[in-house]
């Protein structure tokens, strides 16, 4: 049985890469989101189309992906991010990017119509406009967050991939459950796994409160 | 635009922050890490030199093929052949003994197969080569799974192919998990089984055999043929687990107040 101490760092790790992964992913899916969603072109439909059918990558073909490119062999490999934390957050990273931008295009799309025409009249830029959107409506944004967020901590096989599952550096919440179930400590299992379903609680609470008070 | 311009920074900061290295990658295999000595070994080093090891358990086979393709800067497995071929082509630079233990045969308490009271490896190889009897394999190239296809070979027995036989492809952990479940018979090396803490209805049934000792060596990349790698601190590395600290600690490394790996003298 591993000692809490371990445990604990796991859940650590989890955190931060997860975080982080989807703090990257939220600018981004903003980022991208907003622009697919006011404009026409060309590509449009084809592009929102990837994202949508990118939204179920199994997290190993994402993990096996960035294994890829990241290996010594492949096209970054000189950058060493192999067996690193950051190879985890970008593995996660193309996991919820896709949804979390599909979801933010739906949104705007519904949305930006509306607003836009109210705002302009104020003088508003585009800019303003998309942090109007975002600082008015919260909850919606919030809720896309914790999707993403929810998503990215408990997927196995990208981070376990890329990240090598070692001890005190890369292995999150899952390669631990993973490990620790394969050596026969079921009950370390049954306790990553509660902290994770108490976790996504705790958020899903916090949201709601957030939805009440918009 | 500045978004974009806020993102690329993040971006290049990650990646100017990763260009020293600070630590060595060991490829190896999931029986030494499941037993937990790996988490140990890259503990103590790091106490006692400052110097980060990163040990990513996969399997021998795959270890072998990540060092060959420099995806690590030290090689730790147990496939003695493999280990040598692996110095013979240029991608280790001097292979050295640095640990070993055994295999065992395990199965259900009852030993339906009967191998318990055989002297003969071979004979127990040929009563488990048996449709009646379940036996699961690890398939997946690692250093049990190789010895298993040769105890098969050695016996003059085929590989069976009939649904008796069931592979895996997975850890050795995993492959006990399986064979608990499905009350068979499997190879294992003693380090794992020991630290193993779900082992149910199963026994050793066949052990102590001169065909089961299990050999590891350690083999640091060659600089030559990857010049990235980071050999000074894997040589110091490699020195303290034959002749440090590291030697004492897996000698002394115990489950269930088991000594799981001998070193040499």
């Amino acid at each position: 049985m591993p000692e809490t101490s371990k445990i604990i760092e796991a859940i650590i790790i989890s955190l931060h890469v997860s975080f982080i992964a989807t703090l990257f992913a939220f600018s981004l899916s903003i980022f991208f989101g907003y622009l697919i969603a006011t404009r026409q072109f060309f590509a449009k439909k084809y592009i929102v189309s990837i994202l949508g059918s990118l939204t179920s990558i199994p997290p190993v073909c994402a993990g096996l992906i960035v294994y890829l490119i990241i290996s010594r062999q492949g096209p970054l490999g000189w950058m060493q991010l192999l067996y690193t934390p950051t190879a985890m957050i970008i593995a996660q990273f193309i996991i919820i990017f896709p949804i979390m931008t599909t979801l933010i295009i739906n949104y705007i799309e519904q949305e930006y119509p509306q607003v836009k025409e109210e705002l302009i009249s104020y003088g508003a830029s585009q800019k303003d406009i998309v942090m109007l959107m975002i600082i008015n409506q919260k909850s919606i944004y919030l809720t896309i967050v914790l999707i993403g967020f929810g998503r990215a901590i408990s997927e196995y096989g990208a981070a376990a991939i890329v990240g090598g599952s070692i001890d005190h550096i890369t292995r999150n919440m899952t390669a631990m459950i993973a490990l620790e179930t394969a050596k026969g400590n079921i009950l370390v299992g049954v306790t990553l796994g509660a902290t994770l379903i108490i976790l996504s609680l705790l958020m899903s609470f916090g949201i709601n409160y957030f939805r009440k008070n918009d | 635009m500045s978004f974009l311009k806020l993102i690329s920074t993040f971006f290049i900061f990650f990646s100017i922050s990763l260009q020293a290295r600070d630590y060595i990658i060991v490829q190896s295999t999931t029986s030494t890490a499941n037993t937990g000595l790996l988490d140990i070994l890259s503990e103590r080093f790091f106490i006692q030199t400052g110097i980060e090891v990163r040990a990513v358990a996969v399997g021998t086979g795959t270890a072998i093929a990540n060092a060959k393709k420099g995806d690590g800067d030290i090689l730790i497995v147990h496939s003695k052949l493999d280990e040598l071929n692996f110095i013979e082509e240029g991608f280790g630079v001097e292979r050295f003994d640095l640990m070993y233990n055994d295999f065992i045969i395990v199965g259900p308490k009852n030993d339906p197969a009967n191998i318990s009271n055989k002297k003969d490896i071979a004979d127990v190889m040929k009563q488990l080569a048996s449709s009646k009897y379940k036996f699961i394999s690890r398939d997946d190239n690692s250093g049990t799974h190789k010895k298993e296809l040769l105890l098969w070979k050695t016996a003059g027995l085929q590989v069976p192919k009939d649904n008796s036989y069931l592979k895996t492809g997975s850890s050795m952990a995993n492959a006990i998990n399986v064979a608990v479940e499905m009350q068979a018979y499997l190879l294992t090396d003693r380090g794992t089984w020991i630290s193993f803490k779900n082992k149910n209805n199963l026994k050793i049934l066949f052990e102590k055999n001169e065909s089961l000792f299990n050999p590891y060596g350690v083999i640091a990349i060659n600089p030559k043929k990857f010049p990235h790698v980071e050999y000074q601190k894997s040589k110091k590395f490699i020195n303290w687990l034959l002749k440090g600290e590291g030697k004492q600690l897996i000698s002394n490394y115990k489950v269930d107040n088991q000594q799981l790996f001998f070193t040499y003298n």
